[in-house]
C-alpha cells in the first residue's frame, strides 16, 4: 500500500535534503520527541539557531516528518512501500536509506503510542459491597429485608468515578446468573471458532 | 481443596507459589516481617528497610520481598475477614507446604492482633455517609409580616454529613416547629430502643 502525499507535505518535508545528513537526524530526533510528549518550540528554535536554517522551516519540517511516520506506522506499510512512497519526493539515496531506517526503528513504538490514543470506555477498577438487613422502619417494625449495597469504582481516563447500586439477593443471584451466562458464551463452539482464527 | 483462610475457596494459585518463597525465611525472621505487615494492615507506617534487612539474609530480590510482604497481607487479612482462629490457620498453612515452626510463629502474631485487625476491617467497611456533628439553636419567633403576634418557638438543626472518600462534610440545615420536633425525637427514640435490643 503507497502513502499518498499532498503537495503541502512535500514542499514541508522538502527543507530536508537542503539541510544534510546530520540535520535530517536532529529533526528526526524532534520529530520523536514531539510524538513522545508532545510539540516542544523551544527545541525546535535551538535546532534553527544550530542548523542555521529558518524556525518556520524546521517547524515545517519536524511536522512532516511527524505525519509521515505516523501514516506509514498506523498502516503499517513494508519497506517497499515505504521506499516508492517518498521516492515520489526525489530525494538522495543516502536520506531515503535515513529516513527508512528512522521509520524501522521506531515503527513499534509510535503504534503503541497510536494505540493508547483510542477512545476508552468506562472500566472496573473495584467493588466493595455490604450485606443488611432492614428490621423495622418508621411505618412497619418486626421485618426481615435482606438488601445488598454496592459501590463500583469505575476508571475512565483517569478520572473515578463511584456508582451507588442497592439490590435484594433474588434480583442478585439472577445478575450472577446472567454473567456467567455471558463468560458461558466463550466456550460455545462459535466463539472457539472465531478465536482459533484470531490467534 | 478448600480453606477456611480463603473463605472455603481454592487457595489462589500465587498464594500456593510463594509459600515456597516463605519458607527461605527464617521462621524469627518471618515473625518480625508478620509484624511489620500486621503493622501496615492496622493503618500505620510500615518499615520497609527491616524488612528488607531482614530478607537479606535469604538473598531475596525486591520481587520477592514484594511479593512475601502481598502474600503475608492476604493470609492475614483473609483470615481475619473469615474469623478464622489460629490453629486452624496454622493447620491450613502446614497443608500449603509452610514448615511448622514458620506457621507457628505467623499465627501467633495473627492471635495477639486477631481483634485489632477485625476491628479496623469493620471500620473500613462500605459506608455510604456518615454523620458527624449535629449543632441545634432554639429560637422564639415574636412577629412576621403575615401575623403580628407569633410567639412560636423553632429549632434549627445542622447536621455535619462525612463522605469517606473524598473527606468532604456537607451541612444539612432543617428548621422545625416545636409540635414536628416532638414527633421526630419520639420516632427517633423508638428506632434508638429498637437499636438497643440488638445490642
Amino acid at each position: 500500500m503507497l502513502l499518498v502525499l499532498s503537495a503541502e507535505h512535500r514542499a514541508h518535508l522538502g527543507c530536508l535534503p537542503r539541510a544534510g545528513g546530520a540535520a535530517v537526524g536532529e529533526l528526526g530526533r524532534l520529530a520523536l520527541e514531539q510524538l513522545r510528549r508532545g510539540a516542544a518550540p523551544r527545541a525546535c528554535e535551538a535546532a534553527a539557531r544550530k542548523l542555521d536554517i529558518g524556525v518556520d522551516t524546521i517547524q515545517h519540517g519536524v511536522e512532516g516528518l511527524t505525519y509521515l511516520l505516523t501514516e506509514s506506522s498506523k498502516l503499517m506499510i513494508s519497506e517497499i512501500d515505504f521506499q516508492d512512497s517518498i521516492h515520489v519526493l526525489g530525494f538522495s539515496d543516502e536520506l531515503n536509506k535515513s529516513l527508512l531506517q528512522l521509520y524501522l526503528d521506531n515503527r513499534k513504538e509510535i503504534r503503541s503510542i497510536l494505540g493508547e490514543l483510542a477512545p476508552r470506555l468506562p472500566s472496573y477498577h473495584n467493588l466493595e459491597w455490604r450485606l443488611d438487613v432492614q428490621l423495622a422502619s418508621r411505618s412497619l417494625r418486626q421485618q426481615i429485608k435482606p438488601a445488598v449495597t454496592m459501590k463500583l469504582y469505575l476508571n475512565q481516563n483517569e478520572d473515578q468515578t463511584a456508582q451507588v447500586l442497592q439490590t435484594d439477593p433474588a434480583t442478585l443471584l439472577h445478575l450472577i446468573q446472567q454473567l456467567e451466562q455471558a463468560l458461558g458464551e466463550m466456550k460455545t463452539n462459535h466463539c472457539r471458532r472465531i478465536v482459533r482464527n484470531m490467534k | 481443596m478448600r480453606f477456611r483462610f480463603c473463605g472455603d475457596l481454592d487457595c489462589p494459585d500465587w498464594v500456593l507459589a510463594e509459600i515456597s518463597t516463605l519458607a527461605k525465611i527464617s521462621s524469627v525472621k518471618l515473625k518480625l516481617i508478620c509484624a511489620q505487615v500486621l503493622r501496615d494492615l492496622l493503618g500505620e507506617p510500615m518499615e520497609y528497610e527491616k524488612i528488607l534487612k531482614l530478607t537479606s539474609d535469604a538473598k531475596l530480590e525486591s520481587g520477592d520481598v514484594k511479593a512475601t510482604i502481598a502474600v503475608l497481607g492476604f493470609i492475614l487479612s483473609s483470615a481475619a475477614k473469615h474469623n478464622v482462629d489460629s490453629e486452624s490457620l496454622s493447620s491450613e498453612l502446614q497443608q500449603l507446604g509452610l514448615p511448622k515452626e514458620h506457621a507457628s510463629g505467623l499465627c501467633r502474631s495473627y492471635e495477639e492482633k486477631q481483634s485489632s485487625l477485625q476491628d479496623s476491617l469493620r471500620a473500613c467497611s462500605l459506608r455510604l455517609s456518615q454523620l458527624g456533628l449535629v449543632r441545634w439553636r432554639v429560637d422564639y419567633t415574636l412577629s412576621s409580616s403575615e401575623l403580628q403576634e407569633v410567639n412560636e418557638p423553632l429549632v434549627h438543626l445542622t447536621f455535619n454529613v462525612q463522605n469517606r472518600e473524598c473527606g468532604r462534610t456537607t451541612a444539612v440545615s432543617v428548621t422545625l416547629s416545636a409540635d414536628k420536633f416532638r414527633v421526630l425525637l419520639a420516632e427517633l427514640k423508638q428506632a434508638q430502643t429498637l437499636m438497643n435490643t440488638l445490642l
